[in-house]
């Protein structure tokens, strides 16, 4: 474990040589909040009224939480980064190491989410509160849980983009993949709370990631309740296991069938 | 498993499956419904056996299916067939107990973090390879003096100069006193002198801590200088396995005459006699000594028009040249 803590450790020293940038960064993220600040209004004609079981406020912090998130675990770089190693034969830099190159790169990213997580709780909170002038929740143990959710959430996206990056063993190219998983993540998961879609439809999106990665941090956050909180952590443990499995899956298969060529 | 053996390789194997794409867009229409698959065999019956504590260069030209072997002895790939133990260790079965015992340095690519200091990688090393963090400090002690990296410690792996990068690269290799140590093109891209500094902390990091060295190298100048003992290998096969010694022996009658001439003179090849360049004032000869002697060749000059000359054994690059060639 202590090995992992390391990769960690030195992703999260290499992340800090570029705070500004990430500092940067967020002016996106920003954007798409005012946005969503000013849509949400203009939805909501009376701040009073509740529309499926969320009021304006608490459908413009499910959007800061799931925004927050999202930043933090953006992973079309460790994708692409999975992908080169595959197709281009740098992995074979790793395998001979002794360490797991799930662990290796899971730890690496999240030594990279770690930065830019605190850069957007931070900075999405600050505008949130001056956009609102309200927090959901001031309850210690239930922030300390929403925070715990999140990196599980955080954890169980990057296990997803691991395993779509991995999958370059068997095709060319995997990075269309996480485009679609990214985008349906985003538009489905990161805009609109589940209850905001047809009840058919509901059960589908309670048992898909965006119910671990995007919904169950957002919606404690918004709106806690033990029942759901223990139903959100059990989900997420079994998709990390799930997730980590199938990783684990892909990439012994992909390995034995690695040709790295020429020096 | 013999004690003394750092490498046992019998009868090693490895084939590549190669997609083909025939010319032209048609070609590449007909690829996406039906592929063409071409074997190649990288590797090709190869036995060898290293001894603890020695330095060989294991070479070839490139696609010969060096580096392949070294895939196959790192663990990095699986054979199709024959045995493989690195330090009794068979690396398809147990190939991260392997890890704690080798050391891997490719001169083109870097395994350290570029953004952070040498000492942050040797750090980083160590608890990659389960070292206690004292253990860890010993060592980097030990290796800042052995390697004279003190200087630039603290400065960032992205601002250090292609030399210093190498001893570092070599030095972060070496944090868990693996007993092999593969290096691969570890001089690449330096100049004369910082090549010949990374050969001298070599030397010293196999006599003070006996570690193997498994060489490839392009460069004749890190084969010479470092390795007593040479394989080529050529199209997936050992085509010389000998010591750096009885190469040079065997080559030896063979010797370079340069001369300087007073006025020009017209020679033509004759038996035992080569004329590698002649460019009328200056004559460079080649003398089997089995069939003719220097003297013959002096003669054939006129010793009275030689303004200087000047006698040599064939460069070990010219030899090294003439067997890929030859192919065996």
């Amino acid at each position: 474990m202590r090995k992992y803590l390391y990769i960690y450790k030195s992703e999260l020293m290499s992340q800090l040589q570029y705070l500004f940038n990430l500092v940067f960064g967020f002016i996106g993220c920003g954007i798409i909040l005012f946005i969503f600040f000013n849509l949400w209004h203009y939805i909501y004609s009376d701040s009073s009224q509740i529309i499926n079981g969320y009021s304006v406020d608490q459908m413009i912090w499910y959007v800061i939480i799931t925004e927050i998130i999202w930043g933090a675990c953006m992973g079309r770089t460790l994708c692409r980064k999975i992908s080169n190693d595959v197709r281009g034969g740098n992995i074979a830099y790793n395998i001979n190491k002794p360490y797991n190159y799930i662990g290796y790169s899971l730890a690496s990213h999240l030594g990279t989410a770690t930065v830019k997580g605190i850069i957007y709780t931070v900075l999405a909170l600050i505008l949130g509160l001056v956009m609102m002038g309200n927090f959901p929740t001031t309850n210690v143990l239930e922030l300390v849980l929403v925070l715990i959710s999140s990196i599980l959430a955080v954890v169980i996206s990057s296990l997803f983009t691991i395993f779509i990056g991995l999958f370059s063993f068997f095709i060319e190219d995997s990075s269309p993949f996480y485009w679609l998983y990214s985008k349906f993540i985003l538009v489905i998961g990161v805009i609109f709370p589940i209850e905001y879609f047809p009840n058919v439809v509901q059960p589908f999106l309670k048992f898909s990631p965006i119910y671990v990665v995007s919904y169950g941090p957002a919606k404690l956050f918004v709106n806690f309740n033990i029942n759901d909180c223990i139903s959100i952590f059990v989900a997420q443990f079994i998709y990390i296991l799930v997730a980590y499995l199938l990783c684990s899956l892909v990439y012994k298969k992909g390995v034995r069938r690695l040709n790295v060529n020429g020096g | 498993m013999n004690e003394e053996k750092a490498i046992r390789v019998k009868g090693l194997k490895k084939t590549f499956k190669i997609k083909l794409k025939e010319k032209g867009l048609i070609g590449s229409i007909k690829g996406m419904f039906k592929t063409k698959y071409k074997k190649i065999n990288a590797v090709n019956d190869i036995s060898f056996e290293v001894d603890k504590g020695e330095m060989i260069a294991f070479i070839g030209p490139n696609g010969a299916g060096k580096s392949t072997t070294i895939k196959m002895l790192t663990g990095i790939l699986y054979p199709d067939q024959g045995e493989i133990e690195v330090m009794g260790i068979d690396p398809r079965r147990k190939r991260k107990q392997l890890a704690y015992e080798i050391g891997t340095v490719f001169g083109q690519k870097e395994q350290l973090w570029m953004h952070l200091t040498p000492y942050d990688n040797f750090k980083f090393f160590g608890a990659i390879y389960d070292l206690d963090e004292r253990v860890v400090e010993k060592r980097i002690n030990e290796l800042v003096e052995l390697f004279e990296i003190s200087e630039f410690i603290n400065t960032p792996v992205r601002n250090l100069s292609l030399g210093q990068r190498i001893r570092c690269e070599i030095a972060a290799s070496l944090i868990h006193k693996p007993k092999i140590l593969f290096l691969d093109e570890p001089t690449i891209g330096l100049d004369p002198v910082v090549k010949e500094n990374i050969r001298t902390f070599i030397k010293r990091m196999n006599k003070e801590y006996k570690t193997t060295i498994f060489l490839t190298s392009h460069d004749v100048g890190d084969i010479e200088k470092l390795c007593k003992r040479i394989i080529i290998v050529n199209h997936g096969e050992i085509v010389l396995d000998d010591s750096m010694d009885n190469l040079k022996y065997h080559y030896l009658n063979k010797k370079i005459v340069e001369a300087k001439m007073k006025e020009k003179i017209n020679l033509d090849d004759e038996e035992g006699i080569t004329i590698l360049k002649d460019k009328g004032y200056n004559l460079k000869i080649e003398v089997d000594t089995t069939k003719r002697t220097v003297g013959d060749a002096i003669k054939l000059l006129d010793p009275d028009k030689i303004v200087d000359i000047n006698i040599s054994n064939v460069p070990l690059e010219n030899i090294i040249s003439d067997i890929y060639k030859s192919g065996n």
